[in-house]
């Protein structure tokens, strides 16, 4: 991978939250111009505090980056807020959808363009060509938010997003207790998305084995550091993503770091 | 029998327009709880403070009523912004509580600060309406209504109206009710939590200083005024924290329940029950409705 061709690229970074809780340990990745990258791992390995270091949003939760370095754009994003990043157009898909429950459906996904300076004209605009990925949300645009079902939530709270019109979206557990159906409809439209308006996409996902056949690379975390990444073909076809994360089980091994003390040993029988 | 109907007409309508006068004090606080969901425990010394000021502008530097006005508002929006500023800010992530906390102490610095500059003793509010039944009204309805009741009336319903308004149909009323709802997830698509707190509270200083003129003007611009954020909280507990029609609603019933209530039970009591019938009410509120009457119902997906 070229550099230049990655709109982000984490070094390294390391993040505690209240100075003293150390989140993440080592993390790096990069996701190129136009890709799919999945960040994938168990609960608490430390995925939602990457992409919230990543959006800037990690302040208004009392954590810090303390070591290393995130560049969006060829630009360093320690002096950002939430709001600049929106501007730049980085933009986050919260965990748990986080829709506003008493505004209707409309009112959520035209919050979404508050950080563009658009006429009334311009917003109906946009908000038909969003309805286009988002058909079922055009039907129950009336409805208040806090009424429909999970799948449209989620549906809410991408296509507010889309309406800020990013370069890059950053996707908390987009698929988070859908069912089977919807899981694939969402990623269909992550997907179509991803195609037609170009957007660069990074998501986290516990959801190992959809998220990597919808995305072109993948990292695996677990405690706070990436342990394995490739891309998407060779971790689905990877023996121990398929016995870890796919459920594809063989002895009592647990994570990774089982997996390697345990190749250590058979090399260290070998020599 | 028509008179004792006109008796109690007189009665009901004096109890709705001053309950308007509630409804002013109460617009203040749902603003405010709107955006930072906490009980703004400042609202009664905004109101002393901000009516102080216009009216330490007019008697001691002679300045014209209207301009006295205009530079109240603006040191509203000033206190706004430092509010915003030095103590809004550094709680950002602070439970409600504290800054439920920090607001009483805002209203101790704003009441502080009010006596300092502009001294302790009651001053004469005079808006050039009185506070007399209008003739009119008396010779054709034969009802004996307060002129500044009615002012009091109409500037309210121009206020409601106003806000209402501003935001069903504005880019910034969207923000406002986006970050009443989730503030976490209106910062995540871009809606600047600065310039929406800035806005609420500016424009809760405003209300306060039109609640403040109206006190003001009828009961002399004096410490007392702070008290009257108390009277608030049974029309906020009837009316819903977060509405705004029901900060309205609520200080008509208020007002007009009280003022029934102490002309027709009150003599039972001993008299003076107008003190306390409102909380007996909002009592019975809280045990039925919590939500008030047009608070936002909590939702909850099952």
């Amino acid at each position: 991978m070229n550099t230049s061709t990655n709109i982000l690229d984490i070094k390294n970074i390391e993040v505690t939250y209240d100075n003293v809780i150390l989140a993440l340990h080592d993390v790096s990745l990069k996701v190129p111009k136009g890709k799919v990258v999945a960040l994938l791992g168990a609960n608490g390995a430390g995925k939602s505090t990457t992409l919230k270091a990543v959006s800037t949003m990690l302040a208004s939760e009392r954590g810090k980056v303390t070591k290393g370095t995130i560049e969006y754009d060829g630009t360093s994003i320690e002096k950002q807020n939430p709001s600049q990043m929106v501007g730049l157009g980085m933009v986050q898909v919260l965990e748990g959808r986080r829709c506003f429950g008493h505004l209707t459906v409309e009112e959520n996904i035209i919050a979404g363009a508050y950080s563009r300076k658009l006429s009334k004209g311009d917003i109906n605009q946009e908000l038909e060509k969003i309805y286009t990925y988002f058909i079922r949300l055009k039907e129950r645009r009336k409805s208040q938010a806090a009424f429909t079902s999970g799948g449209e939530q989620q549906m809410i709270a991408v296509a507010r997003a889309m309406m800020a019109k990013p370069k890059m979206l950053l996707l908390d557990e987009p698929t988070m207790g859908l069912a089977p159906q919807l899981v694939a409809e969402i990623f269909n439209i992550v997907k179509e998305l991803n195609q037609k308006e170009g957007v660069s996409i990074l998501l986290a996902e516990q959801n190992t084995n959809v998220a990597l056949k919808n995305s072109d690379y993948g990292y695996i975390i677990e405690t706070g550091r990436v342990m394995l990444d490739g891309t998407a073909q060779s971790l689905l076809s990877n023996d121990q993503v398929k016995e870890l994360y796919l459920g594809i089980s063989k002895k009592g091994r647990k994570n990774f770091r089982d997996v390697l003390k345990e190749e250590n040993l058979t090399k260290k029988k070998i020599n | 029998m028509v008179d004792e109907l006109l008796f109690f007409m007189e009665v009901l309508v004096g109890g709705l327009l001053a309950g308007t006068m509630y409804s002013l004090v109460a617009l203040g606080f749902v603003l405010i709880f709107k955006a930072s969901a906490t009980f703004n425990f400042s609202q009664g010394a905004m109101v002393f403070f901000s009516v102080l000021a216009f009216v330490g502008f007019m008697q001691d530097f002679n300045i014209p009523f209207v301009l006295a006005f205009i530079l109240a508002a603006l040191l509203m929006v000033v206190v706004g912004l430092c509010t915003e500023r030095f103590v809004l800010r550094p709680l950002m992530n602070a439970s409600e509580d504290t800054v439920l906390m920090a607001t009483i102490g805002l209203g101790y610095v704003l009441e502080g600060l009010a006596q300092a500059a502009w001294g302790v003793e009651v001053r004469r509010l005079d808006l050039g309406i009185g506070d007399f039944p209008v003739p009119w009204i008396a010779d054709n309805l034969k009802l004996f209504i307060s002129a500044l009741d009615i002012t009091a009336g109409v500037v309210a319903a121009i206020m409601i109206i106003g806000l209402f308004l501003l935001f069903k149909y504005t880019k910034i009323g969207l923000g406002l009710r986006a970050v009443a709802d989730d503030a976490g997830a209106a910062s995540s698509i871009g809606i600047p939590l600065k310039h929406i707190m800035l806005l609420v509270w500016s424009a809760a200083g405003v209300v306060a200083l039109v609640a403040g003129c109206m006190w003001g003007a009828r009961a002399g611009v004096q410490f007392a005024l702070v008290d009257l954020a108390l009277k608030a909280l049974p029309v906020l507990i009837i009316g819903g924290f977060s509405s705004i029609p029901g900060a309205i609603i609520g200080g008509l019933i208020i007002g007009a329940v009280e003022k029934v209530l102490e002309v027709y039970i009150g003599p039972f009591f001993g008299g003076a029950i107008e003190g306390w019938a409102p909380y007996v009410l909002a009592i019975f509120f809280l045990l039925y409705r919590p939500e008030g009457l047009f608070g936002e119902k909590i939702i909850r997906r099952v």
